[in-house]
């Protein structure tokens, strides 16, 4: 199998990259392929970064509350464009109540501050495999 | 913490002896607190303590003033502003991609009329106004309020942060060329050296990019090679060094490597003398000395058990206690998912409070000073900051390095091993990485925390409403006669301020700066400029 592409961006005026280059460098230390899109990203330009670089998954970043507004804009942008491309988010300012809302949308992954590493990428793997099955 | 090593990696010894501390001549390598090279603090005692703030800014400029208030009445002596995201990246809040973001994580400032009721009360000649804030901007209102009031604006107190070097590629950009940037920023300095000299127009602020993962050596010498870029620029306007070195002050991180830090503090102090003295000339004993401010580190705190956070805030504060430092804001408990509550401000305050009223903590200067371990640690740190700055400075051109994004890269490399320590357990953080709770039981100020703050959709509306409202051929005239300034070689703040008496935005004047560059009016495509003639 080839390795999985991803693509991690963070949205909106969101200029905390920490997450991002950690998680990056975490999914290239695995393996994956990472096509990373910094700051400043809308849905819009995800969406065109996911469909030009054929990608797998998207992780989004996000130290800021405007993933609550982006995030069902990314959602129903990727259905517009009928891809079935799993969206990741993670981030330190995601509550527990707020990641719920965010999987009942359709968000196919929710992971906070204290993730391990070993559950995001077999997260990643688990969603490729189901992928393929279907 | 748990090895046995800095996070800069300096050995640290079970136990420390004579031997260990080079005591050398006392008068060269000490002096007494106030006296050169300043190693045990800028001042001699006045037993007055450090400057007392919190980070503050919310909502619109009516919002934060209230704010301000509140802290002003739990005994706050100080004030420490933060723009939200748009401004602190010079955008307007009625840009499309400042939609969802206006006033959540600092207040929202564009125009003069927000300055104006920012600072609503505040008596500006008497309590000092440290803001975060885009620099030209702050510097050209409180210079218009200054006379509106009727006050001196060389009565002005507080300070602003310059950071060419880095902002770009960590935080919040300017998306503007360095070069600009550097411009800008010296001609805040230079602007505030004649017209607000009790003003700091430079304050180096090494905390935002130090949490990119940074450890203490990292950061002071980035610090340092920034400083060193912007001095020698200055002079090369033909400035004296002590026209403009008295006002330079730096706000630095404190993480929770309690001794690293408190030897990063004195070795600053002493770096600073003696570069000022011996290599900038330096005469006067004010230019040689530096004001040192401190946030405690956001990045050490967590989102799990929020209420350890108070404890790693009462540790930091003890720890800059003993340093010695000018002023102090305290990155509080719910740091983690938003900028300070009602709450967290009060318990940040009591925190510094407690430390300063109860524990006689200022009472001795410099009480590490003469410890074996202390000064031995000092010179460690100072000497690896040193070898730090000479390296990156053997580069090349600093501002070459900033253009080819040496920088960029050094951060994401900073920011991928820090994920690396947490992960791997090498920087221990109780609650998160060890100790930890199921999330149903991890409810303590949980609620607090995690309350949000709704974006201010009305203060779109209400910006764009004011856009209309103006005199055009006013405002047009003004850009004309900025665009050509920034052409020329002048000082561009006379005609920043022009454009914001008339009512121009910060936005708008960003626009034209970049634009009179050569450079696109807006970076993200969005807008197009009141100038449209000019190429």
């Amino acid at each position: 199998m080839s390795s999985v592409r991803v693509v991690v961006g963070v949205l909106g005026m969101d200029q905390h990259e920490l997450g991002a280059v950690g998680i990056a460098k975490m999914l290239r230390d695995n393996g994956m392929e990472v096509i990373y899109t910094g700051c400043f990203n809308t849905p819009e330009t995800i969406v065109a970064t996911a469909i030009e670089e054929d990608a797998d998954v998207i992780g989004i970043s996000s130290h800021s509350w405007e993933y609550l507004y982006y995030m069902p804009e990314l959602l129903a942008l990727l259905e517009q464009h009928e891809l079935d491309i799993p969206v990741i988010l993670g981030g330190s300012v995601i509550t527990e109540q707020d990641a719920r809302k965010m999987l009942d949308l359709g968000v196919a992954a929710v992971f906070g501050s204290g993730a391990v590493v070993t559950d995001m990428v077999d997260t990643v793997r688990r969603l490729m495999a189901g992928e393929t099955a279907s | 913490m748990k090895s046995n090593a800095t996070r800069s990696n300096i050995t640290l010894n079970p136990v420390y002896a004579p031997d260990a501390a080079n005591s050398g001549d006392y008068a060269e390598r000490f002096g007494n607190p106030g006296e050169y090279p300043f190693t045990r603090g800028t001042r001699a005692y006045t037993g007055q303590g450090w400057i007392q703030r919190e980070l503050s800014g919310e909502g619109d400029a009516r919002r934060s003033n209230e704010q301000f208030k509140y802290l002003m009445s739990l005994g706050q002596t100080g004030l420490d502003v933060i723009g939200d995201s748009p401004t602190m990246s010079l955008m307007d809040p009625d840009h499309p991609l400042a939609r969802y973001t206006v006033g959540t994580q600092g207040v929202s400032l564009c125009r003069h009329e927000d300055y104006r009721q920012l600072l609503d009360d505040i008596p500006l000649d008497q309590m000092s106004v440290s803001s975060s804030s885009p620099s030209m901007f702050m510097v050209a209102s409180l210079y218009l309020l200054a006379h509106e009031r009727g006050i001196s604006p060389g009565s002005l107190r507080g300070s602003v942060i310059e950071w060419p070097f880095y902002a770009e590629h960590c935080s919040y950009a300017y998306k503007m060329p360095f070069d600009l940037h550097l411009r800008m920023s010296c001609d805040v300095i230079e602007f505030c050296a004649k017209e607000m000299p009790r003003f700091h127009g430079y304050l180096e602020d090494t905390y935002f990019f130090s949490e990119a993962g940074l450890n203490a050596v990292e950061e002071a010498a980035l610090g340092f090679v920034e400083i060193r870029h912007i001095v020698r620029t200055l002079l090369a306007r033909g400035l004296d060094i002590d026209s403009f070195a008295p006002r330079i002050a730096i706000l630095t991180n404190c993480s929770m490597d309690f001794y690293e830090e408190i030897a990063k503090i004195r070795a600053i102090r002493r770096i600073f003398a003696r570069m000022m003295k011996e290599e900038f000339g330096a005469k006067d004993p004010r230019s040689q000395s530096v004001n040192i401010a401190v946030h405690t580190s956001g990045l050490s705190l967590t989102t799990e058990q929020p209420a350890n956070n108070i404890v790693r805030g009462a540790v930091q504060t003890v720890a800059l206690g003993l340093a010695g430092v000018s002023a102090l804001e305290i990155s509080t408990f719910d740091e983690g998912y938003r900028t300070p509550s009602k709450e967290a401000h009060l318990v940040g305050l009591r925190t510094q409070q407690i430390v300063d009223l109860e524990t006689n903590i200022n009472s001795v200067q410099d009480p590490f000073g003469g410890s074996w371990f202390m000064e031995s640690l000092t010179d460690e740190v100072e000497a690896k900051i040193l070898d730090m700055v000479r390296d990156i400075e053997a580069k090349g051109d600093p501002a070459e390095l900033v253009n080819s994004g040496y920088f960029k890269q050094f951060f994401h490399g900073t920011m991928g091993r820090y994920h690396h320590q947490v992960h791997d357990g090498e920087v221990v953080k109780v609650g998160m990485n060890v100790h930890q709770m199921p999330p149903e039981e991890d409810r303590m100020l949980r609620d607090i925390s995690e309350e949000k703050i709704e974006p201010m959709f009305d203060r779109i509306e209400e910006i764009k409403r004011f856009r209309d409202e103006r005199d055009q051929a006013k405002l047009l005239d003004t850009f004309a006669k900025l665009y050509d300034v920034v052409q020329s070689d002048e000082n561009m703040l006379e005609a920043v301020i022009e454009c914001t008496g008339a009512g121009a935005t910060m936005g708008e004047i960003a626009g034209i700066l970049r634009q009179a560059w050569g450079t696109p009016y807006d970076p993200y495509g969005y807008l197009t400029s009141p100038l449209a003639d000019k190429r």
